[in-house]
Protein backbone atom coordinates (compact mmCIF):
# COMPACT_ATOMS: atom_id res chain seq x y z
CA UNK A 1 0.00 0.00 0.00
CA UNK A 2 1.47 3.52 -0.91
CA UNK A 3 -0.38 6.49 0.65
CA UNK A 4 0.41 10.27 0.57
CA UNK A 5 -1.78 12.50 3.39
CA UNK A 6 -2.14 16.39 2.50
CA UNK A 7 1.65 16.89 0.70
CA UNK A 8 2.80 20.21 -0.30
CA UNK A 9 5.00 21.56 -2.22
CA UNK A 10 5.81 25.05 -3.27
CA UNK A 11 9.02 26.28 -5.10
CA UNK A 12 9.16 29.75 -3.71
CA UNK A 13 5.96 31.28 -4.41
CA UNK A 14 4.78 28.73 -6.97
CA UNK A 15 3.03 26.20 -5.15
CA UNK A 16 3.18 22.28 -6.89
CA UNK A 17 1.82 20.35 -4.87
CA UNK A 18 -1.15 20.90 -3.00
CA UNK A 19 -2.87 19.27 -0.37
CA UNK A 20 -2.27 15.70 -2.23
CA UNK A 21 -3.86 12.88 -0.22
CA UNK A 22 -3.98 9.45 -2.26
CA UNK A 23 -4.13 5.74 -1.50
CA UNK A 24 -3.41 3.24 -3.59
CA UNK A 25 -3.57 -0.70 -2.77
CA UNK A 26 -1.59 -3.37 -3.16
CA UNK A 27 -1.81 -4.43 -7.16
CA UNK A 28 -3.49 -1.40 -8.11
CA UNK A 29 -2.95 0.20 -11.69
CA UNK A 30 -3.72 3.81 -11.19
CA UNK A 31 -2.94 5.97 -14.20
CA UNK A 32 -2.38 10.02 -13.21
CA UNK A 33 -3.58 12.37 -16.05
CA UNK A 34 -2.88 16.02 -16.10
CA UNK A 35 -2.07 19.13 -18.29
CA UNK A 36 1.57 19.80 -18.52
CA UNK A 37 2.81 21.91 -15.68
CA UNK A 38 0.00 20.16 -13.32
CA UNK A 39 2.87 18.62 -10.79
CA UNK A 40 2.76 15.24 -11.76
CA UNK A 41 6.87 14.65 -12.03
CA UNK A 42 6.84 16.64 -8.98
CA UNK A 43 4.54 14.26 -7.09
CA UNK A 44 6.30 11.24 -8.33
CA UNK A 45 10.41 12.99 -7.09
CA UNK A 46 8.90 13.15 -3.86
CA UNK A 47 7.50 9.74 -3.53
CA UNK A 48 10.97 8.44 -4.45
CA UNK A 49 12.67 10.98 -2.27
CA UNK A 50 14.45 13.04 -4.76
CA UNK A 51 12.15 15.79 -3.32
CA UNK A 52 11.23 16.81 0.15
CA UNK A 53 7.81 17.58 0.69
CA UNK A 54 6.65 21.39 2.66
CA UNK A 55 4.41 19.22 4.76
CA UNK A 56 2.43 16.07 4.46
CA UNK A 57 3.46 12.58 4.92
CA UNK A 58 4.33 9.48 3.13
CA UNK A 59 3.31 6.13 3.60
CA UNK A 60 4.36 2.87 1.86
CA UNK A 61 2.86 -0.32 3.58
CA UNK A 62 1.81 1.76 6.72
CA UNK A 63 5.34 3.09 7.40
CA UNK A 64 6.17 6.67 7.42
CA UNK A 65 9.05 7.17 4.72
CA UNK A 66 8.94 11.09 4.23
CA UNK A 67 12.36 11.24 5.91
CA UNK A 68 13.55 8.20 4.46
CA UNK A 69 16.23 9.04 1.76
CA UNK A 70 16.19 8.25 -2.36
CA UNK A 71 18.29 4.70 -1.80
CA UNK A 72 16.47 3.86 1.00
CA UNK A 73 13.03 4.12 -0.61
CA UNK A 74 14.66 1.94 -3.01
CA UNK A 75 15.22 -1.14 -0.85
CA UNK A 76 11.91 -0.89 0.33
CA UNK A 77 10.50 -2.05 -2.97
CA UNK A 78 10.01 1.21 -4.41
CA UNK A 79 11.16 1.99 -8.53
CA UNK A 80 10.88 4.33 -11.09
CA UNK A 81 11.46 5.49 -14.19
CA UNK A 82 12.18 8.60 -15.64
CA UNK A 83 10.27 10.88 -18.20
CA UNK A 84 13.95 11.66 -19.65
CA UNK A 85 15.80 8.54 -20.12
CA UNK A 86 18.40 7.79 -17.55
CA UNK A 87 20.01 5.40 -18.20
CA UNK A 88 24.10 3.73 -18.20
CA UNK A 89 25.16 5.42 -21.59
CA UNK A 90 28.44 3.88 -21.49
CA UNK A 91 27.39 0.47 -21.13
CA UNK A 92 25.43 -2.25 -22.94
CA UNK A 93 21.61 -3.19 -22.10
CA UNK A 94 22.36 -6.31 -21.02
CA UNK A 95 24.83 -4.55 -18.51
CA UNK A 96 22.42 -1.85 -17.67
CA UNK A 97 20.08 -4.55 -16.62
CA UNK A 98 22.99 -6.79 -14.44
CA UNK A 99 24.08 -3.40 -12.61
CA UNK A 100 20.81 -2.38 -11.68
CA UNK A 101 19.58 -6.19 -10.90
CA UNK A 102 22.51 -6.52 -9.00
CA UNK A 103 22.53 -2.92 -6.72
CA UNK A 104 18.60 -3.86 -6.04
CA UNK A 105 20.13 -7.50 -4.88
CA UNK A 106 22.57 -6.07 -2.76
CA UNK A 107 25.44 -6.91 -4.52
CA UNK A 108 26.06 -3.40 -5.70
CA UNK A 109 29.13 -3.20 -2.86
CA UNK A 110 30.61 -6.43 -2.59
CA UNK A 111 34.23 -7.30 -3.02
CA UNK A 112 34.75 -10.87 -4.27
CA UNK A 113 32.24 -12.19 -7.00
CA UNK A 114 31.18 -10.57 -9.61
CA UNK A 115 27.66 -9.66 -9.72
CA UNK A 116 27.02 -9.80 -13.45
CA UNK A 117 27.75 -13.66 -13.31
CA UNK A 118 25.58 -14.93 -10.54
CA UNK A 119 22.76 -17.24 -11.45
CA UNK A 120 20.48 -14.72 -9.58
CA UNK A 121 20.99 -11.47 -11.57
CA UNK A 122 21.36 -13.24 -14.78
CA UNK A 123 18.00 -14.91 -14.35
CA UNK A 124 16.74 -11.42 -13.55
CA UNK A 125 18.35 -10.12 -16.71
CA UNK A 126 16.64 -12.85 -18.74
CA UNK A 127 12.95 -12.34 -17.27
CA UNK A 128 12.93 -8.56 -17.91
CA UNK A 129 14.96 -8.52 -21.15
CA UNK A 130 12.07 -10.53 -22.17
CA UNK A 131 9.18 -8.53 -20.63
CA UNK A 132 10.71 -5.52 -22.05
CA UNK A 133 11.32 -6.87 -25.38
CA UNK A 134 14.88 -6.73 -25.35
CA UNK A 135 16.59 -10.23 -25.27
CA UNK A 136 17.77 -10.19 -28.57
CA UNK A 137 19.93 -6.92 -27.70
CA UNK A 138 21.46 -7.49 -24.97
CA UNK A 139 25.12 -7.10 -26.27
CA UNK A 140 24.15 -4.07 -27.96
CA UNK A 141 25.43 -0.30 -26.40
CA UNK A 142 22.87 1.62 -25.28
CA UNK A 143 24.58 4.76 -27.18
CA UNK A 144 24.33 2.30 -30.36
CA UNK A 145 20.56 2.11 -30.25
CA UNK A 146 17.21 3.95 -30.97
CA UNK A 147 15.51 6.29 -28.87
CA UNK A 148 12.36 3.76 -28.67
CA UNK A 149 14.55 1.34 -27.71
CA UNK A 150 15.88 3.00 -25.21
CA UNK A 151 12.61 3.41 -23.58
CA UNK A 152 11.77 0.30 -23.35
CA UNK A 153 15.38 -0.25 -21.22
CA UNK A 154 13.83 2.39 -18.90
CA UNK A 155 10.99 0.49 -18.00
CA UNK A 156 13.21 -2.55 -17.84
CA UNK A 157 15.72 -0.98 -15.71
CA UNK A 158 12.71 0.30 -13.00
CA UNK A 159 11.76 -3.66 -13.18
CA UNK A 160 14.85 -5.10 -12.71
CA UNK A 161 14.97 -4.37 -8.94
CA UNK A 162 11.89 -6.89 -8.91
CA UNK A 163 9.78 -4.04 -7.06
CA UNK A 164 6.87 -4.22 -5.05
CA UNK A 165 6.02 -0.47 -6.24
CA UNK A 166 6.47 1.01 -9.56
CA UNK A 167 5.68 4.35 -10.38
CA UNK A 168 6.62 5.17 -14.13
CA UNK A 169 7.03 8.72 -15.45
CA UNK A 170 5.54 9.04 -19.25
CA UNK A 171 7.12 5.45 -20.03
CA UNK A 172 5.47 5.64 -23.74
CA UNK A 173 5.88 9.81 -24.26
CA UNK A 174 7.90 10.47 -27.76
CA UNK A 175 7.37 6.76 -29.00
CA UNK A 176 5.05 5.43 -32.01
CA UNK A 177 1.68 4.19 -31.65
CA UNK A 178 2.75 0.50 -32.26
CA UNK A 179 5.89 0.74 -29.33
CA UNK A 180 2.49 2.28 -26.94
CA UNK A 181 1.10 -0.86 -28.04
CA UNK A 182 3.29 -2.58 -26.60
CA UNK A 183 3.84 -1.39 -23.74
CA UNK A 184 0.17 -1.51 -22.89
CA UNK A 185 0.54 -5.68 -23.37
CA UNK A 186 3.91 -5.62 -21.21
CA UNK A 187 1.44 -3.55 -18.65
CA UNK A 188 -1.47 -5.89 -18.78
CA UNK A 189 1.30 -8.99 -18.36
CA UNK A 190 3.00 -7.21 -14.85
CA UNK A 191 2.38 -9.69 -11.82
CA UNK A 192 -1.31 -8.47 -10.54
CA UNK A 193 0.41 -8.43 -6.92
CA UNK A 194 2.72 -5.39 -8.54
CA UNK A 195 1.49 -2.18 -7.70
CA UNK A 196 1.59 0.36 -10.67
CA UNK A 197 1.35 4.18 -10.55
CA UNK A 198 2.69 5.87 -14.46
CA UNK A 199 1.88 9.33 -15.49
CA UNK A 200 0.58 9.57 -18.60
CA UNK A 201 -0.75 11.56 -21.35
CA UNK A 202 -1.84 8.94 -23.74
CA UNK A 203 -5.63 8.77 -22.79
CA UNK A 204 -6.21 5.06 -24.38
CA UNK A 205 -3.65 3.87 -21.94
CA UNK A 206 -5.37 5.07 -19.22
CA UNK A 207 -8.63 4.00 -20.13
CA UNK A 208 -6.83 0.56 -21.06
CA UNK A 209 -4.93 -0.38 -18.43
CA UNK A 210 -6.07 1.36 -15.31
CA UNK A 211 -7.92 0.03 -12.64
CA UNK A 212 -8.21 3.32 -11.33
CA UNK A 213 -7.41 7.41 -12.50
CA UNK A 214 -6.19 10.55 -10.51
CA UNK A 215 -6.48 13.36 -12.39
CA UNK A 216 -4.30 16.45 -11.52
CA UNK A 217 -4.47 20.16 -12.16
CA UNK A 218 -2.55 22.88 -10.90
CA UNK A 219 -1.48 20.78 -8.37
CA UNK A 220 -4.35 19.76 -6.99
CA UNK A 221 -6.15 16.29 -6.82
CA UNK A 222 -9.82 17.37 -9.01
CA UNK A 223 -10.41 13.67 -10.15
CA UNK A 224 -9.99 10.49 -7.90
CA UNK A 225 -11.74 7.62 -9.40
CA UNK A 226 -12.57 4.49 -11.61
CA UNK A 227 -11.56 4.86 -15.63
CA UNK A 228 -15.84 4.84 -16.48
CA UNK A 229 -16.34 7.69 -14.24
CA UNK A 230 -13.84 9.97 -15.55
CA UNK A 231 -14.36 9.20 -19.15
CA UNK A 232 -17.97 10.62 -18.14
CA UNK A 233 -16.94 13.47 -15.90
CA UNK A 234 -17.42 16.45 -17.26
CA UNK A 235 -14.93 18.15 -15.34
CA UNK A 236 -11.66 16.17 -16.31
CA UNK A 237 -13.24 16.92 -20.03
CA UNK A 238 -13.02 20.85 -19.12
CA UNK A 239 -9.78 20.84 -17.87
CA UNK A 240 -8.63 17.97 -19.81
CA UNK A 241 -9.53 17.52 -22.95
CA UNK A 242 -11.36 20.88 -23.41
CA UNK A 243 -8.19 22.07 -25.11
CA UNK A 244 -8.32 19.15 -27.66
CA UNK A 245 -12.75 19.20 -28.45
CA UNK A 246 -11.37 23.71 -29.19
CA UNK A 247 -9.17 22.54 -31.62
CA UNK B 1 32.75 -2.28 -18.10
CA UNK B 2 35.83 -3.09 -16.94
CA UNK B 3 37.29 -6.37 -19.33
CA UNK B 4 40.04 -8.16 -20.25
CA UNK B 5 39.96 -8.46 -24.05
CA UNK B 6 42.71 -10.22 -25.52
CA UNK B 7 45.03 -6.89 -26.15
CA UNK B 8 45.12 -6.21 -22.42
CA UNK B 9 46.00 -9.67 -21.87
CA UNK B 10 48.80 -9.88 -24.33
CA UNK B 11 50.01 -6.37 -23.26
CA UNK B 12 49.98 -7.67 -19.79
CA UNK B 13 52.05 -10.51 -20.71
CA UNK B 14 54.22 -8.97 -22.79
CA UNK B 15 55.02 -5.87 -20.41
CA UNK B 16 55.69 -8.86 -17.47
CA UNK B 17 57.67 -11.07 -19.42
CA UNK B 18 59.67 -7.62 -20.99
CA UNK B 19 60.19 -6.23 -17.26
CA UNK B 20 61.12 -9.31 -15.96
CA UNK B 21 63.69 -10.05 -18.87
CA UNK B 22 65.46 -6.91 -18.74
CA UNK B 23 65.52 -7.50 -15.14
CA UNK B 24 67.93 -9.85 -15.69
CA UNK B 25 69.85 -8.36 -18.18
CA UNK B 26 69.92 -4.64 -17.05
CA UNK B 27 73.29 -3.01 -15.10
CA UNK B 28 72.93 -0.37 -12.03
CA UNK B 29 71.31 2.34 -13.66
CA UNK B 30 68.44 0.17 -15.81
CA UNK B 31 67.56 -1.42 -12.24
CA UNK B 32 66.96 2.24 -10.78
CA UNK B 33 64.58 3.13 -13.76
CA UNK B 34 62.86 -0.10 -13.42
CA UNK B 35 62.31 0.33 -9.70
CA UNK B 36 60.80 3.67 -10.94
CA UNK B 37 58.64 2.72 -13.16
CA UNK B 38 56.91 0.07 -11.03
CA UNK B 39 56.16 2.60 -8.43
CA UNK B 40 54.56 5.23 -10.81
CA UNK B 41 53.16 2.41 -12.10
CA UNK B 42 51.27 1.02 -8.70
CA UNK B 43 50.54 4.98 -8.32
CA UNK B 44 49.28 5.27 -11.87
CA UNK B 45 46.79 1.58 -11.53
CA UNK B 46 45.53 3.01 -8.15
CA UNK B 47 44.69 6.28 -9.83
CA UNK B 48 43.02 5.11 -13.17
CA UNK B 49 41.26 2.58 -10.72
CA UNK B 50 38.68 5.53 -9.03
CA UNK B 51 39.86 8.16 -12.29
CA UNK B 52 39.65 6.30 -15.24
CA UNK B 53 36.45 3.80 -14.24
CA UNK B 54 34.99 5.79 -11.71
CA UNK B 55 34.75 9.43 -12.94
CA UNK B 56 36.59 10.40 -9.68
CA UNK B 57 39.89 12.66 -10.50
CA UNK B 58 42.02 13.04 -7.69
CA UNK B 59 44.62 15.23 -6.94
CA UNK B 60 45.07 13.76 -3.65
CA UNK B 61 47.24 10.57 -4.64
CA UNK B 62 50.66 12.06 -4.61
CA UNK B 63 49.56 12.53 -0.43
CA UNK B 64 48.23 8.93 -0.22
CA UNK B 65 51.31 8.16 -1.53
CA UNK B 66 53.85 10.06 0.80
CA UNK B 67 51.32 9.35 4.06
CA UNK B 68 52.04 5.67 2.77
CA UNK B 69 55.97 6.46 2.63
CA UNK B 70 56.05 8.22 5.80
CA UNK B 71 54.30 5.75 8.28
CA UNK B 72 56.35 3.06 6.77
CA UNK B 73 59.56 4.54 7.34
CA UNK B 74 57.99 6.02 11.03
CA UNK B 75 56.73 2.47 11.35
CA UNK B 76 60.12 0.67 10.64
CA UNK B 77 62.36 2.96 11.79
CA UNK B 78 61.11 4.14 14.93
CA UNK B 79 58.36 2.58 16.17
CA UNK B 80 60.87 -0.64 15.62
CA UNK B 81 58.46 -2.73 13.30
CA UNK B 82 59.88 -5.04 10.93
CA UNK B 83 59.06 -4.37 7.51
CA UNK B 84 56.49 -6.25 6.37
CA UNK B 85 53.77 -5.25 9.42
CA UNK B 86 55.48 -1.64 8.63
CA UNK B 87 54.00 -2.04 4.94
CA UNK B 88 50.32 -3.20 6.37
CA UNK B 89 50.42 -0.78 8.99
CA UNK B 90 51.28 2.18 6.15
CA UNK B 91 48.90 1.14 3.36
CA UNK B 92 45.98 0.70 6.65
CA UNK B 93 46.47 4.01 7.33
CA UNK B 94 46.16 5.24 3.55
CA UNK B 95 43.55 3.38 3.01
CA UNK B 96 41.89 4.76 6.23
CA UNK B 97 42.53 8.44 5.04
CA UNK B 98 41.42 7.72 1.67
CA UNK B 99 37.57 6.52 3.08
CA UNK B 100 37.82 9.69 5.06
CA UNK B 101 38.45 11.65 2.05
CA UNK B 102 36.21 9.36 -0.12
CA UNK B 103 33.26 10.11 2.29
CA UNK B 104 33.46 13.88 2.25
CA UNK B 105 34.08 14.34 -1.44
CA UNK B 106 31.61 11.96 -2.69
CA UNK B 107 28.92 14.38 -2.69
CA UNK B 108 31.03 16.74 -4.51
CA UNK B 109 31.61 15.99 -8.55
CA UNK B 110 33.67 17.14 -11.14
CA UNK B 111 35.75 20.35 -10.52
CA UNK B 112 34.50 20.66 -6.90
CA UNK B 113 35.45 16.77 -6.42
CA UNK B 114 39.27 17.62 -7.76
CA UNK B 115 39.22 20.94 -5.57
CA UNK B 116 38.17 19.15 -2.42
CA UNK B 117 40.43 16.50 -3.42
CA UNK B 118 43.36 18.83 -3.71
CA UNK B 119 42.58 20.53 -0.34
CA UNK B 120 42.81 17.41 1.42
CA UNK B 121 46.26 16.73 -0.32
CA UNK B 122 47.68 19.87 0.78
CA UNK B 123 46.67 19.58 4.08
CA UNK B 124 48.54 16.56 4.59
CA UNK B 125 51.65 18.22 2.79
CA UNK B 126 51.69 21.02 4.87
CA UNK B 127 51.38 18.49 8.52
CA UNK B 128 54.12 16.48 7.34
CA UNK B 129 56.53 19.40 6.40
CA UNK B 130 55.83 21.32 9.41
CA UNK B 131 55.46 18.72 12.04
CA UNK B 132 58.71 18.28 13.99
CA UNK B 133 57.72 14.30 14.14
CA UNK B 134 59.17 14.05 10.56
CA UNK B 135 62.01 15.92 9.94
CA UNK B 136 60.02 18.70 8.05
CA UNK B 137 61.85 20.11 5.07
CA UNK B 138 64.70 17.35 5.75
CA UNK B 139 62.79 14.88 5.33
CA UNK B 140 63.39 11.32 6.89
CA UNK B 141 66.33 8.60 5.87
CA UNK B 142 67.00 5.31 6.86
CA UNK B 143 63.50 3.44 5.85
CA UNK B 144 64.72 -0.58 5.68
CA UNK B 145 63.83 -2.78 2.94
CA UNK B 146 62.10 -6.15 3.59
CA UNK B 147 64.30 -8.94 4.64
CA UNK B 148 64.07 -11.68 2.68
CA UNK B 149 67.60 -13.02 3.46
CA UNK B 150 65.87 -16.17 4.84
CA UNK B 151 64.67 -17.25 1.21
CA UNK B 152 68.11 -16.26 0.06
CA UNK B 153 66.82 -13.07 -1.34
CA UNK B 154 68.88 -9.79 -0.93
CA UNK B 155 66.95 -6.58 -1.73
CA UNK B 156 69.80 -4.71 -0.79
CA UNK B 157 70.74 -5.36 -4.55
CA UNK B 158 68.86 -3.98 -6.88
CA UNK B 159 68.35 -6.66 -9.24
CA UNK B 160 66.51 -8.25 -6.61
CA UNK B 161 64.91 -5.44 -5.49
CA UNK B 162 63.32 -4.44 -9.25
CA UNK B 163 61.88 -8.00 -9.73
CA UNK B 164 60.41 -7.57 -5.97
CA UNK B 165 58.72 -4.08 -7.23
CA UNK B 166 57.39 -5.79 -10.11
CA UNK B 167 56.10 -8.45 -8.37
CA UNK B 168 54.11 -5.89 -6.20
CA UNK B 169 52.73 -3.56 -9.57
CA UNK B 170 51.63 -7.46 -10.64
CA UNK B 171 49.67 -7.56 -6.73
CA UNK B 172 48.43 -4.36 -7.40
CA UNK B 173 46.58 -4.88 -11.08
CA UNK B 174 45.33 -8.30 -9.35
CA UNK B 175 43.73 -5.97 -6.82
CA UNK B 176 42.41 -3.33 -8.95
CA UNK B 177 41.67 -6.15 -12.07
CA UNK B 178 39.65 -7.80 -9.11
CA UNK B 179 37.82 -5.20 -7.53
CA UNK B 180 36.51 -4.01 -10.75
CA UNK B 181 34.98 -7.10 -11.37
CA UNK B 182 33.22 -7.41 -7.94
CA UNK B 183 30.11 -5.60 -7.33
CA UNK B 184 31.68 -2.74 -6.32
CA UNK B 185 33.47 -2.31 -9.39
CA UNK B 186 30.90 -2.69 -11.32
CA UNK B 187 28.30 0.39 -9.32
CA UNK B 188 32.16 2.54 -9.66
CA UNK B 189 31.71 1.97 -13.23
CA UNK B 190 27.25 3.24 -13.21
CA UNK B 191 28.35 5.61 -11.11
CA UNK B 192 30.56 7.15 -13.49
CA UNK B 193 27.79 6.87 -16.18
CA UNK B 194 25.21 7.95 -13.83
CA UNK B 195 25.00 8.13 -10.09
CA UNK B 196 21.23 9.32 -10.20
CA UNK B 197 19.69 6.33 -11.40
CA UNK B 198 22.22 4.36 -8.99
CA UNK B 199 21.14 6.32 -6.41
CA UNK B 200 17.49 5.11 -7.20
CA UNK B 201 17.93 1.37 -7.76
CA UNK B 202 19.38 1.73 -4.02
CA UNK B 203 22.51 2.11 -3.65
CA UNK B 204 24.35 3.93 -0.44
CA UNK B 205 26.49 6.24 -2.95
CA UNK B 206 29.22 7.59 -0.97
CA UNK B 207 29.53 4.68 0.69
CA UNK B 208 30.51 2.57 -2.90
CA UNK B 209 32.67 5.53 -3.39
CA UNK B 210 34.30 6.02 -0.25
CA UNK B 211 35.32 2.16 -0.49
CA UNK B 212 36.45 2.58 -3.55
CA UNK B 213 38.61 5.52 -2.92
CA UNK B 214 40.54 3.44 0.17
CA UNK B 215 40.99 0.25 -1.94
CA UNK B 216 42.92 3.01 -4.63
CA UNK B 217 44.14 4.51 -1.35
CA UNK B 218 45.40 1.06 0.08
CA UNK B 219 47.50 1.06 -3.40
CA UNK B 220 48.76 4.28 -3.75
CA UNK B 221 50.12 3.62 0.29
CA UNK B 222 51.79 0.69 -1.33
CA UNK B 223 53.78 2.79 -3.66
CA UNK B 224 54.91 5.43 -0.94
CA UNK B 225 56.05 2.42 0.99
CA UNK B 226 58.19 1.15 -2.40
CA UNK B 227 59.09 4.43 -3.35
CA UNK B 228 60.61 4.76 0.39
CA UNK B 229 62.25 1.47 0.10
CA UNK B 230 64.15 2.40 -3.14
CA UNK B 231 65.62 5.44 -2.41
CA UNK B 232 65.71 5.12 1.79
CA UNK B 233 65.01 9.02 1.92
CA UNK B 234 61.75 10.57 1.95
CA UNK B 235 60.74 14.25 1.77
CA UNK B 236 57.48 16.26 2.19
CA UNK B 237 57.79 16.67 -2.13
CA UNK B 238 56.51 13.00 -2.28
CA UNK B 239 53.11 14.33 -0.84
CA UNK B 240 53.04 17.53 -3.12
CA UNK B 241 49.93 17.91 -5.26
CA UNK B 242 52.22 17.61 -8.15
CA UNK B 243 52.82 14.02 -7.64
CA UNK B 244 49.52 13.72 -7.90
CA UNK B 245 49.16 15.68 -10.98
CA UNK B 246 51.95 13.67 -13.14
CA UNK B 247 50.25 10.75 -12.05
CA UNK B 248 47.03 12.22 -13.46
CA UNK B 249 49.12 13.13 -16.86
CA UNK B 250 50.54 9.31 -16.60
CA UNK B 251 47.40 8.08 -16.83
CA UNK B 252 46.06 10.09 -19.13
CA UNK B 253 49.03 9.47 -21.43
CA UNK B 254 48.61 6.16 -21.01
CA UNK B 255 44.96 6.00 -21.42
CA UNK B 256 41.92 6.31 -18.79
CA UNK B 257 40.06 3.70 -17.54
CA UNK B 258 42.26 0.83 -19.05
CA UNK B 259 44.02 -0.06 -16.22
CA UNK B 260 47.00 -1.66 -18.51
CA UNK B 261 47.46 1.70 -20.43
CA UNK B 262 48.61 3.53 -17.09
CA UNK B 263 51.64 1.06 -17.03
CA UNK B 264 52.08 1.47 -20.59
CA UNK B 265 52.01 5.34 -19.83
CA UNK B 266 54.51 4.81 -16.59
CA UNK B 267 57.13 3.45 -18.74
CA UNK B 268 56.78 5.80 -21.83
CA UNK B 269 56.99 8.68 -18.88
CA UNK B 270 59.75 7.24 -17.17
CA UNK B 271 61.74 6.70 -19.95
CA UNK B 272 61.04 9.83 -21.82
CA UNK B 273 62.35 11.95 -18.81
CA UNK B 274 65.53 9.92 -18.64
CA UNK B 275 66.04 9.82 -22.45
CA UNK B 276 65.01 13.62 -22.80
CA UNK B 277 66.62 15.04 -19.36
CA UNK B 278 69.99 13.62 -21.21
CA UNK B 279 69.46 15.53 -23.80
CA UNK B 280 68.16 19.05 -22.60
CA UNK B 281 67.46 20.33 -19.19
CA UNK B 282 64.02 21.59 -20.62
CA UNK B 283 62.55 18.17 -20.41
CA UNK B 284 59.15 19.16 -19.18
CA UNK B 285 58.14 21.43 -22.03
CA UNK B 286 58.85 18.16 -24.37
CA UNK B 287 56.77 15.99 -21.89
CA UNK B 288 54.69 19.19 -22.50
CA UNK B 289 54.15 18.93 -26.00
CA UNK B 290 53.44 15.04 -26.45
CA UNK B 291 50.91 15.56 -23.79
CA UNK B 292 49.21 18.16 -25.91
CA UNK B 293 49.91 16.35 -28.99
CA UNK B 294 47.98 12.74 -27.47
CA UNK B 295 44.91 15.09 -26.25
CA UNK B 296 44.43 16.85 -29.22
CA UNK B 297 44.41 13.35 -31.06
CA UNK B 298 41.17 12.69 -29.00
CA UNK B 299 42.16 9.42 -28.91
CA UNK B 300 42.19 8.00 -25.09
CA UNK B 301 45.93 7.76 -24.97
CA UNK B 302 48.84 5.66 -26.21
CA UNK B 303 46.87 2.66 -25.28
CA UNK B 304 43.68 3.74 -25.76
CA UNK B 305 44.82 4.66 -29.40
CA UNK B 306 45.78 0.94 -30.24
CA UNK B 307 42.68 -0.44 -28.58
CA UNK B 308 40.96 1.97 -30.90
CA UNK B 309 42.42 0.93 -34.16
CA UNK B 310 42.53 -3.11 -33.12
CA UNK B 311 38.36 -2.90 -32.23
CA UNK B 312 38.18 -0.45 -35.93
CA UNK B 313 39.96 -3.54 -37.85
CA UNK B 314 38.01 -6.32 -36.14
CA UNK B 315 34.46 -4.26 -36.97
CA UNK B 316 35.34 -4.18 -40.39
CA UNK B 317 34.21 -7.75 -41.70
CA UNK B 318 30.84 -6.99 -40.74
CA UNK B 319 30.57 -3.91 -41.95
CA UNK B 320 31.68 -5.43 -45.98
CA UNK B 321 29.42 -7.76 -44.88
CA UNK B 322 26.60 -5.81 -44.42
CA UNK B 323 27.47 -3.96 -47.48
CA UNK B 324 27.62 -7.60 -49.83
CA UNK B 325 24.77 -8.64 -47.93
CA UNK B 326 22.68 -5.31 -48.91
Amino acid sequence: MLETRALNKSFGAIHVTKGVSLRLEKGERRVILGPNGAGKTTLFNQLVGELTPNSGSIHLDGADITALRVADRARLGLSRSYQKNTLFDGLTIGENLGLSAAVALGKGQGLWRDPLQSAEVRETVKEVAAQVDLAPLLAMPVNAVSYGIRRQLEVGIALSTRPKFILMDEPTSGVGPEMSKGFHRLLKALPRDLTVLIIEHDMDLAFDVADTITVLNYGEVVFDGLPGAARDSQLLKDIYLGAWEDA
Amino acid sequence: MFTHTPLRLTTLATLAIGALAYAFVAGFFGLEILAEIAILAILVIALDLVAGFGGMLSLCHGALLGVGAYAFTVAAKDAGLSAFPAMVLAVALSAALAFVIGAVCARSIGIYFIMATLAFGQMAYSFVFQSPLFGGDDGLSGAPRPDLTAIGIDLTDSRAFAIYAIALVALTYLVAASTLRSGLGRSLVGLHHNEKRLRALGLTVWRAKATAFAISGALAGLAGCLAAQHTQYISPGLLSWTVSGEALVVVILGGLGTLAGPIVGAILFVVLKHEISAITPYWHAIVGLILIAVVMSRANGVFGYVEARMAARAAKPTLEKAKADA
